[in-house]
C-alpha cells in the first residue's frame, strides 16, 4: 500500500494507525513563528470504533490502509457467523458474531448493507439507514390512542427493543431508523 | 459594515500606530523587499524570484521574510530608533492563521531590554483601544502551570516520553522542535481565555537572534486570546554573535535537507561596528487587527 504524506491528508483518507485501519475525520494545522508545522489528525479507528487524536509534524508520512466499502447483500446467519454476498461476482464474505454487536439488531435477510474490507477482509457491517422489522412482544395498546403522546417498548423479531406509539401490536412491521434505534412510521 | 468602513478602520489602525511612534520620535523607515541572501531561519522559507532573463541579465534574488536584517543595517549605522510596516514573503506557509503573504509591523528601541518592551507594546496597545488586562508568564511558568512539565531541567528522551503521551509525534532532529510541538498542542489552547498574554524567557535552545543568559533567552512572544501575535528579541549586537547563529541554521536546513542559503556577508560586514543595545519586535498585522476587533 502507498504511503501518504500530511500535504496529501483530507478526511475520509484510510490509513494504518498502531496496526489498525482508520479513516481521517479532521486535519488541523499549525504552524509557528519560528517553528515546524504540525498537523493535528482526528481518526476514527474502523475495527474498534473509537475516535483517536494524533499529532504528526508536517511531512511526515502514514501507510496507507487497503480499506473498501461495498455495497452487499445480507443472507443468513449461523449463530457464529454472518454471512454477505456482493451482488456483482457473487463472492460470499463471512463475519465473526462477535464483531456484529451493534448492529445485529438492524440486519433482515435480503436486505442491502455496507461491508468495509481490509486487505479482503470484511471488518464492519453499516446496516440501511431504515430497516422493517417486525413485533413479536409489546403489552396490549390502548384503543384509539396516535402518535407522540408517550409509547412503549417492544421487541422485534431480531431480538432489539424500540420505543412505539401505544397503537402498535404484535405482529405489526414497522419501519426503524438504525442510527438512533428509533421508530419511523409503520410499513 | 461595508468595505467602506472596513477600510476606514484599518486606516485609522495605521494611523494611530504611526501617531504612537511619531510622538515617542521613532522614526518610520523603508528597507528593500527584494534580497541577495535568503533567510536562515531553520522553519522560515523564501519565496525565489528569478529577474531580468529576458534582457539577459538573469539573477535569483529572494522576497524579504521579514525586515530585521535590513533594519538593524541601519541601527548599526546609527539610525536610532526606528519601526517599518510592511508586506513580507513566506514559502511553504499553511493553516487557519497563515498566508504567503503577510503585513508585518516591526520596531526597534535603543537601550530597552525585553520586559521595557513588553511594556511599550502594552502602551502601544492601549493607544490602539486594547483594555484587557495584561498576564505575564517566562515560558517555565507556562509549562508548569498549563502543562506540568520543568520544562527547563527536561532532556530531550524525557521530554519524549512525555509527548507520547499525549499522542504527539517525537520524530524530531532537536529538542526545541518537540518543545515547540509542546507548547503548540499543550499551552497555547490553555491561553485562550486570556486577552493579552506575554510569555517570555524562552528556553535557550530556542536563542534565535536574542541574548541568552544561563538557561534562558530573553525572548518573549505575545498571545492575544491564544493567538500568536508577536515575536520580540533582546537583540544580539555582534556580529561574531550572528555568524554562530546564521551557521547553526544553516547546518540544520542542510541536515533536513532544505535549501541553504550562503551565509550571509554583506549584513556581517554592514554590523562590523556592531548594533547598539536594543531590543526589537515583529508584530502580525492581520493578527493584531482582527483580534482587537473580534466580534
Amino acid at each position: 500500500m502507498a504511503n501518504y504524506s500530511t500535504s496529501q491528508f483530507k478526511n475520509g483518507l484510510k490509513l494504518m494507525l498502531d496496526g489498525n485501519p482508520c479513516s481521517i475525520i479532521s486535519n488541523e494545522i499549525r504552524k509557528p513563528g519560528k517553528g515546524q508545522a504540525s498537523n493535528k489528525v482526528k481518526f476514527k479507528d474502523l475495527i474498534t470504533g473509537k475516535t483517536l487524536e494524533k499529532t504528526f509534524k508536517s511531512g511526515e508520512s502514514l501507510e496507507g490502509a487497503d480499506v473498501m466499502e461495498l455495497d452487499m447483500q445480507y443472507l443468513y446467519n449461523d449463530g457464529s457467523e454472518w454471512s454477505f454476498m456482493d451482488p456483482d461476482t457473487f463472492d460470499q464474505y463471512m463475519i465473526n458474531d462477535s464483531a456484529m454487536d451493534d448492529v445485529r439488531g438492524y440486519l433482515v435477510e435480503q436486505d442491502m448493507c455496507i461491508v468495509t474490507l481490509w486487505n479482503d477482509n470484511p471488518i464492519s457491517v453499516t446496516p440501511p439507514n431504515h430497516v422493517m422489522l417486525e413485533v413479536v412482544d409489546t403489552d396490549p395498546g390502548l384503543k384509539g390512542d396516535t402518535a407522540g403522546t408517550g409509547g412503549k417498548p417492544a421487541t422485534m423479531n431480531t431480538g432489539i427493543v424500540v420505543q412505539v406509539p401505544l397503537f402498535i401490536s404484535i405482529g405489526e412491521k414497522i419501519k426503524v431508523d438504525t442510527r438512533t434505534n428509533e421508530y419511523a412510521g409503520r410499513s | 459594515m461595508n468595505m467602506q468602513e472596513d477600510l476606514k478602520e484599518y486606516s485609522d489602525f495605521l494611523q494611530k500606530i504611526r501617531t504612537f511612534f511619531n510622538d515617542q520620535n521613532v522614526l518610520e523607515v523603508q528597507t528593500p523587499t527584494l534580497l541577495n541572501t535568503p533567510a536562515t531561519d531553520v522553519y522560515i522559507d523564501s519565496l525565489r524570484v528569478k529577474l531580468n532573463q529576458a534582457i539577459g541579465l538573469e539573477q535569483t534574488q529572494y522576497l524579504h521574510t521579514s525586515p530585521e536584517l535590513e533594519m538593524k543595517k541601519l541601527l548599526a549605522k546609527g539610525s536610532g530608533d526606528i519601526y517599518q510596516i510592511c508586506s513580507v514573503f513566506r514559502d511553504n506557509e499553511q493553516g487557519s492563521h497563515n498566508t504567503n503573504e503577510f503585513t508585518m509591523l516591526e520596531y526597534y528601541r535603543l537601550g530597552f531590554d525585553a520586559h521595557q518592551l513588553m511594556d511599550d507594546m502594552v502602551r502601544l496597545l492601549r493607544a490602539l483601544g486594547v483594555e484587557s488586562q495584561v498576564t505575564k508568564l517566562s515560558y517555565a511558568q507556562a509549562f508548569f502551570e498549563y502543562g506540568d512539565i520543568d520544562i527547563l531541567n527536561t532532556d530531550f528522551s524525557a521530554l519524549k516520553v512525555i509527548a507520547q503521551k499525549h499522542s504527539l509525534t517525537t520524530d524530531f532532529e532537536w529538542i526545541e522542535d518537540l518543545q515547540i510541538l509542546l507548547f503548540t498542542h499543550l499551552i497555547e489552547p490553555k491561553l485562550q481565555t486570556l486577552p493579552l498574554c506575554f510569555i517570555f524567557d524562552y528556553p535557550a535552545s530556542q536563542s534565535a537572534l536574542a541574548n541568552v543568559e544561563g538557561k534562558v533567552a530573553h525572548r518573549f512572544e505575545l498571545y492575544m486570546n491564544g493567538v500568536e501575535i508577536a515575536n520580540g528579541y533582546d537583540e544580539l549586537r555582534h556580529a561574531d554573535e550572528y555568524k554562530i547563529v546564521f551557521d547553526q541554521e544553516i547546518a540544520k536546513r542542510a541536515t533536513l535537507k532544505k535549501h541553504t542559503p550562503d551565509l550571509n556577508k554583506d549584513y556581517l560586514e554592514a554590523i562590523q561596528s556592531s548594533l547598539p543595545k536594543c531590543a526589537g519586535v515583529a508584530i502580525g498585522m492581520s493578527r493584531l487587527f482582527s483580534q482587537i476587533n473580534l466580534k
